[in-house]
């Protein structure tokens, strides 16, 4: 949709928005900005694809040629030297499994694989043995190694990481707002605020109106698009890292934070254990809602990590807590 | 108040169904955009649209593995002062829960060049299965009316895979390999 677009607080020149979408990272990652010309604001969201591009092709776990595949292929015999980006986002993935006390582990991608959610790749070493995010070792010079025979998968938080990329080319351009939106995992920046929708977990062609924000980040996981039959089971690709089981595929988990990177992996944590992931989010800054089918009212019944309220002002109001849970 | 462990015992609301909104859509990019931006330099877009017979649509889909649902082949000749710079294509796959067109663009040495959404359309319901509800947004130009829920732009959802997409790229490679080389 190209239209001239009044921001409101810009009147004084015009301000043109573009947006554009692409098949990439497995999903559709779609890119807005609005700037001051339009040669402008399409060379800035050209530059931000190019910048989700090269997050695809360092840390997807389908390309043979990936830093993550290389990492899966070769890591176990010697350290593999990868991309400064992919050094950041394993930094990450370990600062959060830690955090979490491996609620979240980028080394679930066996049980993936297993499941039928990740491809096999022929030619790759056997899995042996037990192991976890602690058997990652990052050594410097964004060199890796992988002390067991394991494998990696980085799909989510690179997901978010490439948001938080493309954000930073858009704002480095001179947009004077922009989004960006790679399935879900979102990030936005601006003057005017704007609602965020979430997906009826149990009908997703429905849409919930969840908050409002100007800035920052939010990511959504639940198993309604990803959700496969296995063994005559319904089974999500959301993995509890300790005991290797797909979670339940009836809740929806939104989490806002301050980057997008931050924000995927928190909705890991949140899905795998609710009640022990307040901490961390608190930790992070971030807050969770969670959605669940309500089947009194077919509606949704929505939790909040962040009851009180603080940093964040939902759309519908916090302060119906209280008058709200009497319906229950 | 902290109640940040407890924070799972009461919803913080319950919403009803009426509140949610809509089904979502939104046009990115006309035909003739995307023309521009997958083909910056070009200064020639021939429509050559092609019907595809029993024996090329059955080659297709065994080089490609994708099935071929529609023989009718919406094609764009490029050229660039004179010099043939490649080949526009538009088509449109659709999944469960949405239907998209897109543009992909193959250069003159038969790789992809880009690709790119032009429309996003999703339901509720089960009418992107509806041949004649597809049929509504197809051959439709830049600045139809037809302008659906335009204040939902930010949806954090799950992952929508975008394979039909991919799927669809492969089959107009082959295509292109099949027809247009």
């Amino acid at each position: 949709m190209n239209a001239l677009v009044d921001t409101g607080l810009l009147q004084a020149q015009p301000s043109i928005e573009h947006q554009r979408a692409r098949p990439l990272l497995g999903t559709l990652v779609e890119i807005a900005a609005v700037g001051a010309c339009p040669e402008r604001v399409q060379a800035a969201i050209a530059r931000a694809f190019q910048a989700v591009e090269m997050v695809h092709t360092l840390m997807s776990y389908h390309e043979a040629a990936s830093d993550i595949s290389r990492i899966n292929c070769g890591a176990f015999d010697r350290p593999v030297e990868v991309h400064e980006h992919t050094g950041r986002v394993l930094a990450a993935a370990r600062q959060m499994a830690e955090a979490s006390d491996g609620l979240f582990d980028i080394t679930v991608a066996s049980t993936l694989t297993q499941l039928g959610f990740l491809p096999r790749h022929a030619g790759f070493p056997r899995i042996s043995g037990q192991g976890n995010w602690r058997h990652v070792s990052l050594l410097p010079d964004n060199r890796v190694r992988l002390e067991r025979r394991l494998r990696i998968d980085v799909s989510g938080i690179a997901k978010g990481y490439a948001v938080d990329l493309a954000i930073q080319v858009l704002q480095d351009s001179g947009m004077h707002a922009g989004r960006v939106n790679a399935g879900g995992d979102l990030r936005l920046f601006g003057a005017t605020e704007q609602t965020l929708h979430a997906r009826h977990p149990q009908t997703p062609g429905n849409l919930v109106p969840l908050i409002e924000l100007c800035a920052g980040a939010a990511a959504t996981s639940a198993g309604y698009y990803t959700q496969r039959r296995h063994h005559g089971r319904m089974i999500t690709p959301l993995i509890h890292p300790h005991t290797r089981k797909a979670c339940g595929t009836t809740r929806s988990v939104t989490v806002l934070a301050q980057d997008c990177m931050s924000a995927d992996a928190l909705t890991k944590i949140v899905h795998a254990d609710a009640a022990r992931a307040a901490t961390v989010l608190a930790r992070f800054n971030a807050r969770a809602l969670m959605l669940e089918h309500d089947p009194v009212t077919g509606g949704c019944r929505i939790f909040d990590s962040d009851a009180t309220g603080h940093g964040w002002h939902a759309r519908w109001g916090v302060g119906c807590e209280s008058q709200q849970a009497r319906h229950v | 108040m902290n109640n940040l462990d407890r924070w799972l015992m009461i919803p913080a609301l319950i919403l009803p169904a009426a509140a949610s909104a809509p089904a979502f859509a939104v046009q990115y990019l006309s035909v003739e955009q995307a023309q521009k931006l997958l083909f910056p330099g070009a200064d020639q877009f021939e429509s050559k649209p092609v019907t595809l017979n029993a024996a090329q649509r059955s080659a297709i889909e065994s080089s490609s593995g994708v099935r071929v649902r529609s023989t009718q082949i919406s094609a764009w000749r490029v050229r660039q002062g004179g010099q043939a710079s490649g080949w526009f294509l538009r088509d449109e796959v659709y999944g469960k829960h949405e239907f998209i067109t897109y543009a992909v663009a193959i250069g003159p040495d038969g790789a992809v060049q880009g690709v790119e959404i032009l429309d996003y359309r999703e339901t509720h319901g089960g009418e992107v299965q509806n041949p004649k509800w597809r049929a509504q947004f197809t051959g439709k130009k830049a600045g139809d009316p037809l302008k659906l829920d335009e204040d939902i732009r930010n949806i954090s959802g799950a992952t929508l895979s975008c394979k039909h997409v991919t799927d669809g790229v492969k089959r107009l490679l082959a295509t292109y390999e099949a027809v247009l080389k």
